[in-house]
């Protein structure tokens, strides 16, 4: 460590302190860190014995007298005015809250789990929920860190298996109760079905993210009052003199078994280790090395020493020497510790390792490499995170504004409601009845949402105006997502045929209870969907197609693609309702069990069968095919224009769909070297019209357009000019 | 690039009219069962298939697709053993990490149409060639994984609710045949549109995170600097992953029958799976949605303001430069010239500029009034050809843009001088030769329209 302070830190640095002066303030601090973690386990074995709020008070009132004579807060200084005493003891209220809770928590989980837990520096879950939820706070190791440190806390309430707490809970969970706050608790534990020490973890988690934010509110408060110090010896005072009328309450209630003489020494060590040297030291330390120095290395040694109690607290020279073998006795067992709790410790330490760890250098969208072909690779984050925060309200209103304005998606917008309603009251009632198939069944159909969420998002996005990127602009994400839309239900085609073999080889026993209406409700919902779509996905259910006459009656294909996915969808939903329904009644009134996968066989053909055209459709435009439907317009139309005054032969035409319902098309005339450009082009614009192409791009080439390039002929590929030298009159104009 | 592109076009072009004809039958049937929604099926079963045959047959004749259709086979059988292993087991983990191996299998139909379409020429049907078939099948590969992941999430959530006991019996021999088969069918076969893919998208979130750890890895060991960075390949990556995960799963089902980690190991691997095919299918789907690549749009700048400053252009309009396939762009530009630049010479400057990096382009010169830029003799070739417009205005409007006379001089950044430009009479912007020089593209323009409107 002091070698890494001489490496960075010059000598004539205005930073003060040498290496070894670093070292000597590391060296206090890892020691006050140990008897910090000391004074924790001393507080846990007398908090069995003492109820929190009067063991708080006594703390505080010891602690307040000598820093009330260090700081000497009501001499030194400017005096403080009404308001400011106010703040201080609102400062002091919320602080004796979260003590009481803190020590609260500590007497339900232990001394090394509330270590693990509540003693992280503020530096350390700032940057943890920075990197959290704010989303771009810098490299991804910060959110690696971030990651981590939820998974220790996630470990250390689900996959801790402390068993002998959880006895002993049950055993004497009645004589716990002893006040209103642990009254309030229970209540809440029980009602969720948690054990109390995964409770305590919960309530350990929460106290230290109020702590946090009650440590960054008081700055401003510290720096009025005159100093942090000033204010933490006050309000120590006064956080006594609020336990005191509580306290005296409490413990008139109930005895303690033990004299107090015996408590005296272990309250006193506390009181010393915890709340007098360890924040002087770590303010000390916190001025001499950098604070987030002082906050990873604080953590590692309180890690550290806690682990190291945990290991040897019990052991009888241990408790000789902590004279709680007097109290041994009544102490009875204790937390033991798993291998949840060695995980999470380890966690806990990288996170903080990784957290406080300088990310400097954030290199998004930095500049990887090249790929094969020589093109620069970039990594993503560029775009997508320098768009300006929004208010989530105002970004939700816009969204709404934009939804609503077309008809195409206001109708799956209100169609995503109806069946989110559904889905909802479905699981709801699921919950209440404790019926697993309706709540499997709800998740199927949120599942189901997501692709109308997605049809939503893209015809909503069509809308968008052209960009840089997107020069055509946005409608072709239509195309594109009609064919996910197509995957999607293959995807959910094959599962399901998959699936119904799987039954047909071995037919489950069905139960039938409830799912009749369930799928007759589901058939309602969908029916809606179907005749709200029936309208706009199109008219390819009508009378086939008439485009073979040429001329302008192409909008009959302008269906939307997007739509029609959305409709396929809502259409097999609605297939596996009718399915349902039928199988279960077969099932019901003749008992055919393998109804149900010959049910599921058959919707599963049918699905396949259904999209089949739409994924033909849609990637044929994905390909930029040339339009079947037009193409004997497309060919009549460039007929006429090889027919045009001047024009001798085309070459590289391309038509392509642009969505389904636009066409543009490219084109490279040959012309005479006497006709006029301009009206060849406008010609050939409005030719292009009347054969139904929405935008033509016209190139006219004469001899001597192909005689200056290959004057200009260096830079470019001689073969070209060959070949469009020599084969260029493809088409030679029939006259 | 260019010249490859552009060669196989013009061969190709000249197939005539007749072809397209007969081509026309095939695709009329196809449409007519694109729109009728549910009874498809009904003419172009047969012909597809057939055709299918067809084409497989021509292809088999190579070395490659004899070794990739051997993969195949063994990839097939394989992911066959997986899903009954999976079954016997009950591991949805196990399920989600077989998605791979079915990943691979679509990698490998991929790599055989890539050799299709190494033999295809462009037909009537799709005339910019076939290349683009690679980026659908590559984006409906991504997707399909995608999705798989999707539902496996979704049975993983119904898991949550009742979990299943799990055999660990084949679970371990499961995991590693997977592993071992995706990691070879990864390295042993060279699918060149995937690969182009993994190398030109953005970086998945795994790679992220594994990038930076390494990174602070190879501060300690510098020799492994070679191997991890600057990114892993994310198939070989999901694959480590993938198999990390599971294993632990195993470990923890084996020793305290911690079910659970069953699902949660399934669900971790499927939002792997996405996030490594999230920025391909973002890569390829950007390539299908006709746009511009991010990293060209500097190149294709520059070239524009290049040719900006050729003599008589005024402006690009309608620049459309998107993405054909793999490496190749396509693209079409208007350009305003001057009415009395030389269109063909523009032409072929534009054209020459931009063919470096646009391969299959268009460019359509455009003149304001040309109609009446007509009436004058100021063809390059020297001849004045004969036009049935002639100019009946009114006077021009002495708010004309730059003289036409002070450009004669103007020489063109290539070294060739601008045509000498002999103006019949009318005599109008001359009034106007303090204006300097004639690039003042906004001003120009604006006072066309002005000019416009009053005509």
């Amino acid at each position: 460590m002091a070698d890494y302070g001489e490496n960075v830190l010059p000598k004539h640095a205005i930073y003060k302190g040498p290496s070894s002066a670093a070292a000597v303030y590391i060296g206090l601090l890892v020691v006050s860190k140990l008897f910090r973690a000391v004074g924790l386990f001393l507080a846990y074995d007398v908090l069995k014995l003492v109820p929190v709020v009067l063991f708080m008070f006594v703390v505080k009132a010891g602690a307040s007298v000598p820093l009330v004579l260090l700081q000497k807060p009501f001499t030194s200084g400017k005096k403080l005015s009404k308001n400011q005493w106010f703040r201080v003891s609102r400062h002091a209220f919320v602080g004796c809250l979260l003590g009481v809770l803190w020590m609260f928590g500590l007497s339900l989980c232990g001394p090394l789990r509330t270590i693990l837990l509540y003693e992280h520096s503020d530096v350390i879950v700032i940057a943890w929920a920075g990197a959290l939820f704010s989303g771009n706070s810098g490299s991804p190791a910060k959110m690696r860190g971030a990651v981590v440190f939820l998974i220790a806390v996630v470990t250390l309430l689900l996959f801790d298996h402390d068993e002998k707490l959880e006895q002993r809970s049950e055993q004497d969970s009645d004589h716990l109760h002893r006040n209103v706050l642990t009254h309030i608790f229970y209540h809440i534990i029980n009602l969720v079905g948690w054990s109390d020490h995964k409770g305590g973890v919960v309530l350990l988690f929460l106290t230290l993210c109020l702590q946090v934010g009650y440590n960054s509110a008081s700055k401003k408060l510290s720096v009025d009052v005159g100093g942090a110090k000033r204010l933490h010896a006050l309000s120590t005072l006064i956080q006594a003199m609020i336990l005191g009328p509580w306290a005296i309450i409490f413990s008139s209630g109930s005895e303690i078994q033990v004299s107090w003489l015996y408590l005296l020494f272990p309250l006193a060590l506390f009181t010393l280790f915890v709340l007098i040297i360890d924040y002087y030291i770590e303010a000390v330390a916190a001025n001499h090395i950098q604070p987030t120095k002082t906050a990873e290395l604080g953590a590692y040694a309180m890690f550290g020493s806690a682990l190291f109690l945990a290991l040897t607290w019990n052991h009888p020279y241990t408790a000789r020497i902590t004279t709680m073998h007097k109290l041994q006795g009544i102490i009875t067992e204790d937390h033991v510790l798993s291998w949840g709790v060695i995980f999470s410790l380890a966690s806990f330490m990288l996170a903080t390792k990784i957290l406080t760890n300088p990310g400097g250098k954030t290199n998004r969208a930095s500049f990887i490499g090249f790929s094969m072909e020589g093109q620069p690779v970039y990594s993503f984050t560029e775009e997508a995170l320098k768009r300006t925060s929004q208010s989530i309200l105002i970004h939700l209103k816009n969204a709404l504004r934009q939804v609503l304005e077309d008809s195409d998606s206001r109708k799956i917008f209100y169609f995503l409601c109806i069946n989110l309603a559904f889905t909802f009251v479905e699981m709801i009632y699921g919950v209440l009845t404790n019926s697993l198939g309706l709540i499997s069944d709800g998740f199927h159909m949120l599942f189901d949402c997501s692709a109308l969420v997605m049809g939503l998002y893209a015809s909503v996005m069509s809308r968008w105006k052209a960009t840089r990127v997107f020069s055509y602009g946005f409608d072709r994400v239509e195309v594109l997502s009609g064919f996910i839309n197509g995957l999607f239900l293959m995807v959910i085609a094959i599962f399901v045929f998959s699936e119904s073999l799987h039954r047909l080889t071995e037919p489950p026993e069905i139960d039938t209870n409830r799912l009749l209406a369930v799928s007759v409700g589901g058939l309602l919902v969908n029916m809606v969907g179907i005749f709200a779509f029936k309208g706009s996905h199109g008219h390819s259910h009508g009378g086939g197609h008439s485009h073979s006459g040429g001329g302008h009656s192409h909008s009959g294909h302008g269906h939307n693609t997007n739509m029609e996915g959305v409709f396929l969808h809502v259409l097999a939903d609605t297939l596996s309702s009718v399915g349902v329904i039928i199988s279960s009644l077969l099932i019901e009134h003749f008992g055919w069990n393998i109804a149900d996968p010959i049910c599921s066989l058959f919707i599963a053909t049918m699905i396949f069968l259904s999209i089949i055209p739409l994924l033909k459709e849609t990637s044929a435009i994905l390909l930029l095919r040339t339009p079947g439907d037009i193409e004997s317009c497309v060919n009549s139309a460039i007929q006429k224009i090889l027919n045009l005054e001047g024009v001798t032969s085309y070459r590289d035409h391309h038509v392509w769909y642009h969505t389904s319902s636009k066409v543009l098309a490219t084109l490279h005339l040959h012309v005479a070297h006497d006709a006029s450009e301009q009206k060849i082009i406008s010609q050939v614009g409005s030719i292009m019209k009347d054969a139904g192409i929405h935008s033509v791009t016209v190139q006219v080439e004469k001899e001597e357009y192909l005689q200056h390039l290959s004057g200009l002929g260096s830079t470019f590929d001689p073969n070209v000019f060959q070949h469009s030298h020599f084969e260029l009159p493809h088409v030679i104009k029939a006259v | 690039m260019s010249a490859c592109s552009t060669i196989p076009d013009l061969i190709s072009s000249s197939v005539n009219l007749d072809l397209d004809k007969s081509g026309n039958y095939h695709d009329d049937s196809t449409c007519n069962s694109a729109s009728q929604t549910m009874f498809p099926f009904v003419g172009a079963k047969k012909s597809v298939l057939q055709s299918f045959a067809h084409e497989l047959s021509s292809i088999l004749r190579l070395n490659e697709t004899k070794k990739i259709l051997i993969f195949l086979c063994l990839n097939m059988f394989g992911t066959g053993l997986l899903f009954v292993w999976c079954h016997d087991t009950n591991s949805m983990a196990l399920t989600a990490y077989t998605y791979l191996t079915l990943f691979d299998i679509f990698s490998l139909l991929t790599c055989l149409l890539s050799i299709w379409v190494r033999l295809q020429r462009p037909s009537p049907a799709y005339s910019f060639g076939y290349e683009r078939f690679e980026v659908l099948a590559t984006f409906a590969t991504t997707m399909l994984c995608q999705l798989g992941a999707l539902f496996v999430i979704k049975e993983s959530i119904e898991r949550v609710i009742q979990q299943p006991e799990i055999h660990t019996g084949r679970l371990l021999i499961g995991v590693m045949f997977a592993f071992m088969l995706h990691m070879f069918l990864t390295y042993s076969v060279d699918n060149k549109a995937l690969n182009h893919v993994i190398a030109a998208s953005s970086s998945s979130w795994l790679q992220e995170h594994t990038t930076d750890i390494s990174e602070s890895l190879c501060h300690w060991i510098p020799g492994l600097s070679k191997l991890l960075l600057p990114r892993i390949n994310p198939l070989a990556l999901i694959a480590f992953c993938g198999g990390f995960t599971l294993t632990i799963s195993h470990v923890l089902i084996d020793s305290k029958s911690y079910y659970t980690s069953d699902t949660v190991a399934a669900v971790s691997i499927a939002f792997m799976t996405i996030g490594t095919m999230f920025p391909m299918a973002v890569y390829t789907g950007k390539i299908l949605l006709q746009t511009t690549p991010a990293h060209m749009l500097g190149q294709l700048d520059k070239v524009l303001r290049e040719a900006s400053t050729l003599d008589g252009v005024l402006e690009f309009r309608e620049e459309h430069f998107w993405t054909l396939s793999f490496g190749s762009l396509a693209g079409s530009v208007q350009v305003r010239v001057r009415r009395d630049a030389n269109e063909q010479l523009v032409l072929a400057h534009v054209y020459n500029r931009l063919a470096n990096v646009v391969s299959t382009l268009t460019i359509q010169i455009f003149k304001d009034d040309w109609t009446r830029a007509s009436s004058y003799s100021i063809m390059g070739g020297g001849s004045v050809f004969p036009s049935n417009y002639t100019y009946s205005g009114p006077p021009i409007v002495p708010a004309r843009g730059p003289s036409p006379t002070q450009d004669l001089g103007f020489i063109s950044p290539t070294g060739s001088p601008s045509k000498q430009v002999p103006l019949s009479g009318q005599g109008h912007g001359h009034s106007h030769g303090g204006q300097g020089h004639g690039h003042s593209h906004g001003g120009h323009g604006h006072s066309h329209g002005g000019h416009k409107s009053h005509w």
